[in-house]
């Protein structure tokens, strides 16, 4: 049983967390197909007890973690890549190995913290934000089991009026085969404040597979900006479920980006509540997927106050044999008058194997509203090709050359250069340009 | 690629839209539904042994099937209190009753019934496979054109009385024709039920429309499995208004299973107060070079809902292949909702396919610029709505383009303040 990994003390309230999810996760069954939101992933035969957790509390011994406090060589590599930061954490095997934040952001009250040490220094925090978000029947069951093994995570708190000027990059690495790992996410803002996340994971290929699980909870207060990014490039044999719930308070704006290009299953659930009136929620994601890769998309845009405004787009390559499924709803509540809602999907087709599914919903409850979406499915234009090849390239470089460019329109929109230039380098090493 | 024999592969056993449903029974008839009846209305119909064995077989499958639990809300539906008449009326038909196709031309009849929706695909198809009764038998000769549209006009006048109209029709080689049903009832205190079921064969080369406007009584449940298999080619055109009824669910579907067959689906929907629209299209690419178009328009008023749902299929193989789904939603109140359900699922790289949508109220500068001219508000909110459906309208013949008008004029009476 899971269970038996558990550390017997842990810090505040954790264990009984632990507890009510547990019993959660008992109540309800796997999802299956006859789900509208998993009708094209099927995890009803994922067996979680066959993996082994890494948790453990602080000053204990590790639950199989790999208990080393030198950072791995692939995050330091990213590390070294020049870029500005503001903060970063390194996390190994889901535990915190190391967390630096500016001294003068330090000053100013910013919080950036593992969440185990908040559990017990921001009691107050915990009980108001961890786990705070409403969580559909499609997230329920893999939630309960987030939240009942989580081993560590972050949680970045934001004064007032606070801007961090340059990215908190949170880099997690794994390379314990047929583990689970379970890590949550907190970022916390007061009005008028502004951060940039990026969260980036990164595995070898392992054998056995692993079990990844992440929770991320954002809440954008009035007037607050965050900008969240998940960099997701694990290896081969990772099954990889990410649940993300935004909160946009009044006049907010929240940017989430999900790049996908690593492990064997991807699941993301992302929800924006748009609860704040004239909020701005800005959805964006990429994927890459080849050999026999599965990537599913499951999106939320619930408007709930007036005047906000959502945009979702949400473009994907694949080659070989892989398959992604994008299901992406807008609801717009009966008070949500004056919504400005859109959402588009794009698939680009390369190989004979590939396969695309797409399911762009609406729901709309209001009538002073402008909503749309589209989705298309396609491949790469042979004119292009033709001009390309011409110019000397070989087929397989004008291919890689034109979803770059396929890509470019999502990347251009993420408001943050050195994110673009780190998430550029991603795509390129992974596609082989 | 695709002949008949894929054509077994494509799903048309299966749940209409693979809603992986168990199948346990969950309703045994009493009062109108039983074997014995089933037995009556082939006896009745002096039909052959097949025959009997058919419906018998589907009274089963019948059984077998839950109630769909997607779409609108069946669970007022009382399958218990439904009746059955055997005869009924048709007017200003001009080919022959489905009756009369069994018994004057039964081979023709037997190789095509049931090929294109078997009983095995949904429980209505089922329901009405056990139970059918009236409808229409087309059948035009190769290289025929029919240039005068074929009609059919059902009007269900008995109370209760649940109506299981099954139409068969076979376009043979290079034919061209436009099929026309219309539907209305008067209003009756009880719900009611319509569950028909239509068949089409499109050949090589063959160009078939089909047109439906509905206006049932707000009390009726209409639940219509309509199908078209498109050969090399061939064109199918499906036009479908749903104006009346309580509750529709109803996705005309084409199965594009020779090289450049053309699918092409226009679809409106009026959603008034306790009114569900559950509607849209379905096409499934199974062949090279085949195209399809769907176009959708709703209009939500008062406590109405429309919703599109609909699917696109490209199979492996069918390299070429194009489909454009483009749907427009207009909300007249704020009590008003309208979704959207597509379902876009691709295999195959070499294809191209699109789909939009999009939601709105009626413009307020156009609703000023109207005023300004003297018009009142119902009147110009009339005209928005008549300019709304107009691409739609526009591809109905005179007589039938008029009446849709009048209906539309008809729902918006009241329609302000």
């Amino acid at each position: 049983m899971l269970t038996a990994n558990l550390p017997e003390h842990e810090p505040g309230s954790l264990r009984r967390r632990r507890e009510a999810a547990w019993d959660e996760f008992a109540r309800h069954p796997m999802p299956t197909r006859k789900s509208e939101e998993w009708r094209y992933t099927d995890i009803s035969g994922l067996d979680v007890e066959a993996y082994r957790t890494l948790v453990a509390g602080p000053g204990q011994e590790n639950g199989g973690a790999p208990g080393r406090t030198a950072i791995p060589a692939p995050v330091q590599a990213v590390l070294d890549n020049g870029q500005a930061r503001s903060a970063f954490m390194v996390q190994d095997g889901g535990q915190v190995i190391r967390t630096e934040l500016d001294p003068e952001l330090k000053a100013m009250g910013v919080l950036f913290a593992p969440l185990l040490e908040v559990l017990e220094s921001h009691p107050e925090l915990i009980e108001r934000y961890l786990f705070a978000s409403s969580v559909g029947p499609a997230e329920v069951k893999l939630w309960a089991l987030h939240s009942a093994t989580v081993s560590d995570g972050y949680v970045l708190h934001v004064p007032a009026g606070v801007v961090i000027p340059d990215p908190v990059h949170v880099l997690r690495h794994l390379d314990q085969p047929g583990a689970l790992i379970s890590t949550h996410s907190l970022i916390i803002t007061e009005a008028g404040s502004s951060v940039t996340c990026v969260d980036e994971y990164v595995s070898p290929d392992l054998e056995p597979g692993s079990l990844s699980l992440n929770g991320t909870e954002i809440f954008g207060a009035d007037n607050a900006s965050v900008n969240f990014i998940s960099l997701q490039r694990y290896g081969s044999g990772v099954k990889h479920f990410s649940m993300q719930h935004a909160t946009t308070g009044r006049d907010s704006r929240v940017v989430g980006f999900n790049v996908t290009l690593g492990g064997d299953l991807a699941r993301s659930d992302v929800t924006s509540h748009l609860e704040g009136e004239a909020a701005d929620s800005e959805m964006l994601a990429l994927w890459f997927g080849d050999g026999s890769q599965h990537f599913d998309h499951n999106t939320l845009q619930h408007h709930v106050a007036s005047h906000a405004h959502s945009d979702l787009l949400y473009k994907g390559a694949l080659t070989g044999g892989a398959r992604s499924v994008f299901r992406g709803l807008i609801r717009v509540d009966p008070k949500a008058q004056r919504t400005d809602a859109y959402q588009t999907n794009r698939n680009l087709l390369l190989s004979e194997d590939a396969s695309a599914t797409a399911l762009p919903n609406l729901e709309i409850e209001a009538d002073d509203v402008r909503c749309s979406h589209g989705a298309t499915v396609g491949q790469v234009d042979d004119m292009q090709m033709f001009y390309l090849m011409s110019r000397g390239l070989s087929r397989k470089q004008a291919e890689r050359l034109l979803v770059i460019g396929f890509f470019e329109e999502v990347l251009s929109r993420v408001p943050v250069d050195g994110v673009r230039e780190r998430v550029r380098e991603a795509i390129e090493e992974k596609i082989g340009l | 690629m695709p002949d008949n024999e894929t054509v077994t592969n494509l799903g048309l056993d299966e749940y209409k839209y693979d809603f992986v449903t168990d199948d346990e029974p969950v309703f045994k008839a009493e009062k109108g539904l039983s074997e014995d009846l089933v037995r009556q209305i082939s006896a009745h119909k002096e039909e052959p042994e097949w025959m009997l064995d058919f419906r018998l077989k589907a009274l089963e499958i019948y059984y077998s099937k839950p109630m769909p639990e997607w779409g609108g809300d069946l669970s007022t539906l009382n399958l218990d209190e439904i009746y059955l008449k055997e005869e009924w009326e048709e007017q200003g038909i001009i080919f022959e009753s489905i009756e009369d196709g069994l018994k004057l031309h039964p081979e023709m009849f037997r190789e095509h019934f049931a090929t294109i929706v078997p009983p095995q695909d949904n429980k209505f198809a089922a329901l009405n496979s056990a139970v059918w009764s009236g409808g229409s038998f087309v059948y035009i000769p190769k290289g025929v054109d029919v240039d005068v549209p074929l009609q059919a006009y059902f009007r269900v006048n008995a109370e209760q009385m649940g109506q299981f109209e099954r139409t068969l029709i076979i376009c043979e080689e290079g034919s061209q024709a436009h099929y026309i049903e219309g539907c209305t009832a008067p209003v009756y205190t009880t719900e009611s039920f319509h569950s028909g079921v239509i068949e089409i064969i499109v050949k090589k080369g063959a160009r078939f429309r089909y047109t439906t406007i509905q206006n049932w009584s707000n009390n009726m449940y209409n639940l219509v499995t309509q199908r078209a298999l498109v050969n090399e080619d061939a064109t199918m055109e499906w036009l479908d208004g749903n104006l009346g009824s309580k509750l529709t669910m109803k996705y005309p579907s084409c199965f594009l299973v020779g090289e450049r067959a053309h699918g092409s689906i226009l679809s409106i929907a009026y959603a008034g107060d306790g009114q569900h629209q559950d509607t849209g299209g379905k096409v499934v690419h199974a062949a090279p070079y085949t195209t399809s178009q769907i176009t959708s328009k709703s209009i939500s008023r008062g406590h109405g809902r429309a919703t599109y749902r609909g699917q696109c299929k490209v199979y492996e193989g069918a390299v070429g292949s194009k489909s454009n789904v483009e749907c427009d939603a207009l909300l007249l109140d704020e009590t008003s909702r309208t979704d959207t359900y597509p379902y876009i699922e691709i295999d195959e790289n070499q294809s191209s396919i699109g789909h939009e949508a999009r939601v709105s109220k009626v413009g307020e500068e156009a609703l000023f610029y109207l005023m300004s001219r003297g018009l009142s508000e119902e009147e110009a909110m009339t005209m928005v709505v008549r300019g709304f459906i107009e691409p739609i309208a526009k591809e109905l013949p005179l007589e039938y383009a008029i009446e849709l008008n009048r209906l539309i004029e008809l729902e918006m009476e009241g329609s302000v303040g």
